[in-house]
């Protein structure tokens, strides 16, 4: 029934995202990338595909950030596109995509200005999607409830913030559990509201944010250990949804090291394949540096959530009548975005033997 | 082959060509090729990414230049007095060939970037003046505004004072204090913050100020008029001056942050009156200064643009031609001693000795004495299909184009549409009225052709000029065909004397017009048009001249198939396709169109039987052959002949199934017995001597060259392929014929349809008025002929236009290109200059 009436409210834009999805870099362009000399090489390269000119008014030299700079601007701008031609409920699910940026830019503000960085300077830095009003008014705030009286009562993410309202100080800890507490009630919600659209869109959105959620849970056990976070505290961070959630999410919960964190992966088939080899080439770096060996089994991790990330988002695409595929594009497309910036980081620094460890898509 | 006289028949005959160049004379030959534009020369390096082409830096800094071009066009457009840019046409050519060629863009380079840091310098400085002066001005209304602001506060504060002291005094009986209050001047002891904001941010920031300061705050906010304009993008901001007023250091010190991170400016303004008029001097000291240095670096920006502008057009040319040149340069391919460019390419046939003398001319100017050799290779690859136009016959050949490009040397329609497509039209919009309408608007087109076509039209208007001789010619043919419906807006022409006369004086009921010998000497007689049988006169009239126009034109559309099987070689597909082809549409439906033209001809009412149903005719005689009711027989024999007819419409069919595959397989089985396998039997007369040939040349050029022919396409005949194929032929021609037949009746309904259309809008407007006398007469007169007139035009010639034009196209692309084109050519594109220089002015 859903695929119905679907497209009568959504099917312009599902056309639309489509398409753009279709002007996502394949292997064959980033094997030609790769193959580049210089940035010049490289923006050649670029107009060969959808990304078009988007380079040709930037004075000779140009900067890795000018590569990435322009390229989120051409995916901001679709972004506002598809947003302001879209109607409930996909308006609404967009808006939900922003939420994300939002509690970056603020999580982004706030450590500035903690740290005393110059505001216009921290404004600059924001995502572009997760701008809005009043966000200026946020370097006042010294603790989460006078930034939530001052600043975000009004906006979207009040609910969110209302768990983790303390008057205590705000400090780097403080900060990074209120950016934890903020994104698992987004998660949850966005999770949830996924599941009042039903149909096809709750199946692909659902196992998609449980994925996330599963990723976010995983990375707090991991960057917990050696730091004067309490277990009970750590409890508190995970998101109560995901495939691990709630006796993974226990089993993590009281996890000290690395092994604990595999053996509460073990149930799920496809996290299993994360620890598998990242074992193996652990014991190959050898057990005398353990901090790094730790930080090594993170950074593999992530690349391979990364990649895991990928794979879901790509299923997406293949299932109908859905508003997944413009989170789904989204998220592809700010791989895409790392993608070149790393390979272009890679052709200025000259660092060549490393330019093949981005994430294909395509 | 046979003609080398060039037509529009044929697609230009193309030869394969290969030039040697010298690397020191591939630039200008390459440009004296892009002047002449008729070589479309061929990807020699498929395989290598583009930023690995050899002449990748010289397009990368063409590409810089350009880049520096299109800053000085923003520049220039962004300036708000208009700058004038020096046409092409006008202003001395730049030559760029010759043996100073590279001097002459290295040159160029040097004063694009020269221009282009000289307009940086100058934008900067501007643009931090035009900084400096806009917050010297909002400092100037803030100040003054503020004055304002304070004036109240004061008042207020005295008369609050005033008020709360009235009040309290018989309680407190402070009465010294209260002297000494009333005494002292009434000083601000209140600390405030002032400045300027966005306006769209006002709202926002008034709130974020409440919820953070609690309630604890004053703030007051006035317009400022005039908007202020950012000098590098030429956006408009409105701003606002706000004053807010609070107690205590940390709240005024968050009101600073906030008013700061939220895009506000902050001005320092003392709250003692006299400073205040004294600050405001000086800053309106500063700003007569600074308005001085403002409006003498705007001069000199503007002398600098100026004289960007006089050259820009010209420069913009030379680099996009230079980009052009390096684009093209990179499909060719260095030799192994990269000495010489091989470039290999296809150009019309009898161009050659053009190109060879352009090549010659390229050498002389460039002052060296080495010659590119230009060398013409025999291929069986299909070249592609170039058809040369002028303005007049461009549109027609685009409407058969966007069909499909046709084969290689194939019959071309596009020649036979400069009459047949207007004609078919005009049957639709037969009416002398709107056909001189459009007529005088083509015309209109064609003479301001020199001006237009360097505009941009916008994509509507566009398309009409770019068909304006298509219209033209519809417009004259409507005429034409309004002449024969005689129609002028829906009334009749009396031109010569009408056969008919109406009897005289005043007869109630039906009258009968009498005849009274004369012929009316061109068209239909005007009388028809009073007629009460007038539409049924002329609905029978116009069916029938439907589908006789129809038949002729099938029948010419299918003759378009010998000229192809004779310049294909195929001379067997006469035989076998053609001949029964037109045997079954003639016996049936020819032969309609003859008995069509001989009831025309009978005088029916002297006759001893009732005129005879056509269609009916038609069906029996499929349906009962042999048999012919009397009392609807045509002419005697009739029986006989349709029988005749009949057997071999249906003899035919079995004709165009068997034979042609027939044949082949008869071929098939020579070629199999003589021992060929594949190779040797496809339809081309030298396949040996060609393929030899090639095998050769490949030998001979070595590893210059890459592959030129990556696979001959396999002519492997698959019999079933061809079996299949002719029998879906043969049942699409069948069925075709009659749809076909019956589908140019809408020749019919078309023309009913705008007859019908134009005589209800005279009548709804114009005929409503025609009796009104006075002055309410005129002016109601004038109003409804002005709306009978939009209407005309809008309905009737351009909505009615399009869609008659829609019709003619789809007899044309269906009816007739299904007899006999085959459209599976490829077009031709050249690198050309002529289409820049139409892109670029």
């Amino acid at each position: 029934m859903e695929g119905l009436f679907f497209n009568v409210d959504n099917g312009f834009l599902e056309g639309i995202v489509r398409g753009y999805k279709a002007g996502i870099l394949t292997q064959s362009h980033y094997s030609s990338l790769t193959q580049c000399e210089t940035l010049e090489d490289f923006k050649t390269q670029l107009s060969a595909t959808d990304y078009g000119n988007f380079l040709a008014n930037e004075p000779s030299p140009i900067s890795t950030t000018t590569i990435a700079d322009k390229a989120t601007q051409i995916l901001v701008d679709q972004f506002n596109f598809i947003r302001s031609n879209a109607v409930e409920p996909l308006s609404k699910f967009l808006d939900y995509i922003t939420y994300g940026y939002m509690i970056d830019n603020i999580v982004l503000l706030i450590t500035g200005t903690l740290h005393e960085r110059d505001t216009h300077e921290l404004m600059e830095r924001c995502h572009p999607l997760g701008v809005f009003d009043t966000m200026p008014a946020l370097c006042v705030a010294t603790n989460v409830e006078e930034l939530y009286h001052s600043v975000l009562v009004e906006t979207p993410l009040a609910p969110y913030f209302r768990d983790c309202l303390s008057a205590a100080d705000l400090d780097d800890l403080n900060i990074e559990i209120v950016r934890n507490t903020v994104y698992k009630a987004y998660l949850e919600d966005f999770y949830d509201y996924c599941a009042s659209l039903g149909g096809p869109t709750a199946d692909v959105m659902q196992s998609t944010l449980a994925f996330e959620a599963d990723r976010r849970t995983i990375n707090i056990t991991i960057n917990s250990f050696d730091t004067d976070l309490s277990k009970e505290q750590r409890a508190k961070l995970f998101p109560a949804i995901g495939r691990l959630f709630p006796d993974g999410n226990n089993q993590l919960a009281k996890a000290d090291e690395i092994e604990q964190v595999r053996v509460a992966c073990e149930n799920v088939t496809e996290y299993r394949a994360f620890f598998d080899t990242s074992i193996s080439a652990q014991g190959n770096g050898g057990a005398s540096n353990d901090y790094g060996g730790e930080s090594g089994v993170a950074a593999m991790l992530e690349d391979r959530f990364f990649r895991q990330e990928v794979y879901l988002n790509k299923l997406a695409f293949l299932q109908q009548f859905q508003h997944g595929v413009f989170y789904s594009y989204m998220k592809l497309k700010e791989q895409e975005i790392r993608n070149l910036t790393w390979i272009a980081e890679c052709i200025a620094q000259d660092a060549r033997d490393r330019i093949q460890d981005f994430i294909p898509i395509f | 082959m046979a003609d080398d006289y060039p037509t529009m028949f044929h697609s230009e005959q193309m030869s394969l060509i290969q030039l040697y160049i010298p690397t020191e004379v591939a630039h200008d030959s390459t440009h004296e090729l892009g002047e002449l534009g008729n070589v479309q020369f061929k990807d020699l390096n498929p395989n290598v990414n583009p930023f690995q082409r050899s002449f990748v830096g010289e397009i990368r800094r063409t590409e810089d230049m350009a880049r520096r071009i299109r800053f000085f066009t923003s520049q220039i457009e962004k300036e708000k007095d208009v700058i004038p840019v020096r046409p092409l046409y006008d202003s001395a050519p730049l030559v760029a060939v010759g043996p100073r060629a590279a001097q002459t863009i290295d040159e160029l380079n040097v004063t694009l970037a020269e221009h282009e840091t000289r307009l940086n310098q100058m934008n900067d400085s501007y643009k931090t003046l035009s900084e400096r002066t806009r917050e010297l001005v909002e400092a100037r209304y803030v100040l003054r505004e503020t004055a304002g602001f304070f004036e109240q506060a004061e008042g207020r504060h005295t008369e609050i004072r005033q008020s709360l002291d009235d009040s309290t005094a018989p309680l407190l009986q402070h009465d010294d204090r209260e002297n000494q209050f009333s005494s002292s001047n009434v000083q601000f002891d209140l600390e405030f913050v002032a400045g300027t904001i966005d306006r769209a941010r006002v709202p926002t920031f008034e709130r974020v100020l409440w919820r953070v300061l609690r309630g604890n705050l004053y703030m007051n906010h006035i317009d400022i008029a005039e908007p202020f304009v950012d000098p590098s993008t030429g956006a408009e901001t409105r701003k606002n001056v706000f004053i807010i007023f609070a107690h205590g250091d940390a709240l005024l010190a968050k009101i600073r942050k906030i008013s700061e991170s939220m895009g506000a400016t902050l001005y320092p303004i003392d709250s003692n009156a006299d400073k205040r008029a004294e600050s405001l001097r000086e800053v309106t000291s500063r700003l007569e200064d600074l308005e001085v240095v403002l409006y003498n670096t705007g001069a000199n920006r503007r002398s600098e643009l100026l004289r960007i502008g006089e050259n820009l057009s010209k420069w913009h040319d030379v680099v996009r031609k230079e980009k052009l040149i390096y684009e093209t340069m990179n499909l060719f391919n260095y030799d192994a001693r990269r000495k010489t460019l091989l470039a290999e390419g296809w150009c019309p046939t009898r161009d050659i000795t053009t190109i060879q003398l352009a090549l010659r001319h390229a050498t002389e100017e460039s002052g060296t004495s080495v010659v590119p050799i230009l060398q013409e290779l025999r291929t069986k690859k299909t070249p592609p299909t170039f058809n040369r136009t002028n303005k007049f016959t461009e549109g027609f050949q685009t409407i058969m184009d966007s069909y499909g490009i046709a084969t290689y040397q194939e019959a071309n329609p596009g020649l036979f549409a400069v009459v047949t497509f207007p004609f078919l039209f005009a049957v639709m919009f037969g009416d002398i009225g709107h056909g001189i309408i459009i007529a005088v608007a083509a015309l209109y087109m064609i003479l301001r052709e020199r001006q237009w076509a360097k505009a941009d039209l916008g994509e509507i208007v566009g398309q009409f000029f770019f068909g304006r001789y298509i219209i033209l010619m519809m417009g004259i043919f409507s005429i034409y065909t309004g002449f024969m419906y005689n129609d002028i807006f829906s009334k009749a022409l009396h031109l010569g004397h009408s056969g008919w006369d109406w009897p005289e004086g005043n007869v109630t009921g039906t009258i009968t017009a009498v005849s009274n010998g004369h012929v009316y000497p061109f068209g239909l007689d005007p009388a028809w048009h009073e007629a009460d049988n007038g539409l049924v006169f002329m609905n029978s009239y116009k069916m029938k001249m439907a589908v006789v126009l129809g038949v002729i034109h099938m029948t010419f559309a299918l003759c378009m198939q010998v000229p192809n099987a004779i310049r294909f070689n195929r001379k067997t597909d006469i035989w076998t396709v053609f001949v029964p082809q037109m045997l079954f549409l003639q016996s049936i439906f020819g032969y309609l169109v003859i008995c069509i033209l001989y009831k025309w001809s009978i005088d029916w009412t002297k006759a001893s039987t009732q005129p005879p149903s056509l269609l009916n005719m038609l069906i029996s005689m499929v349906l009962s052959p042999g048999t012919i009711e009397p009392e609807s027989q045509l002419y005697p024999g009739q029986g006989f002949v349709q029988v005749v007819l009949l057997l071999i419409a249906v003899v035919c069919v079995p004709w165009m199934l068997c034979t042609k595959p027939y044949l082949q397989w008869k071929e098939l089985q020579k070629t199999h017995g003589q021992g060929y396998v594949g190779l040797g039997n496809d339809e081309d007369h030298a396949p040996l001597r060609a393929s030899t040939d090639e095998h050769l040349e490949g030998e001979e050029e070595g590893n210059g060259r890459v592959i030129v022919e990556e696979a001959d396409e396999s002519e492997h005949h698959d019999f079933g392929e061809v079996v299949i194929h002719q029998v879906i032929h043969t049942i699409e021609f069948c069925l075709g014929c009659i749809s076909h037949t019956a589908s140019y009746l809408r020749l019919w309904a078309l023309s009913l349809a705008h007859a019908q259309l134009s005589e209800v809008l005279w009548d709804m407007t114009m005929s409503k008025v025609e009796g009104l006398g006075g002055i309410i007469g005129i002016i109601a007169m004038i109003f409804v002929t002005v709306l009978w007139f939009v209407l005309t035009v809008a309905v009737l010639c351009i909505m009615e236009g399009l869609s008659a034009f829609l019709h003619a196209v789809r007899l044309h692309w269906v009816e007739a290109n299904s007899k006999h084109y085959e459209g599976s050519g490829y077009v031709s594109a050249v690198p050309s200059f002529c289409l820049l220089a139409m892109y670029l002015c």
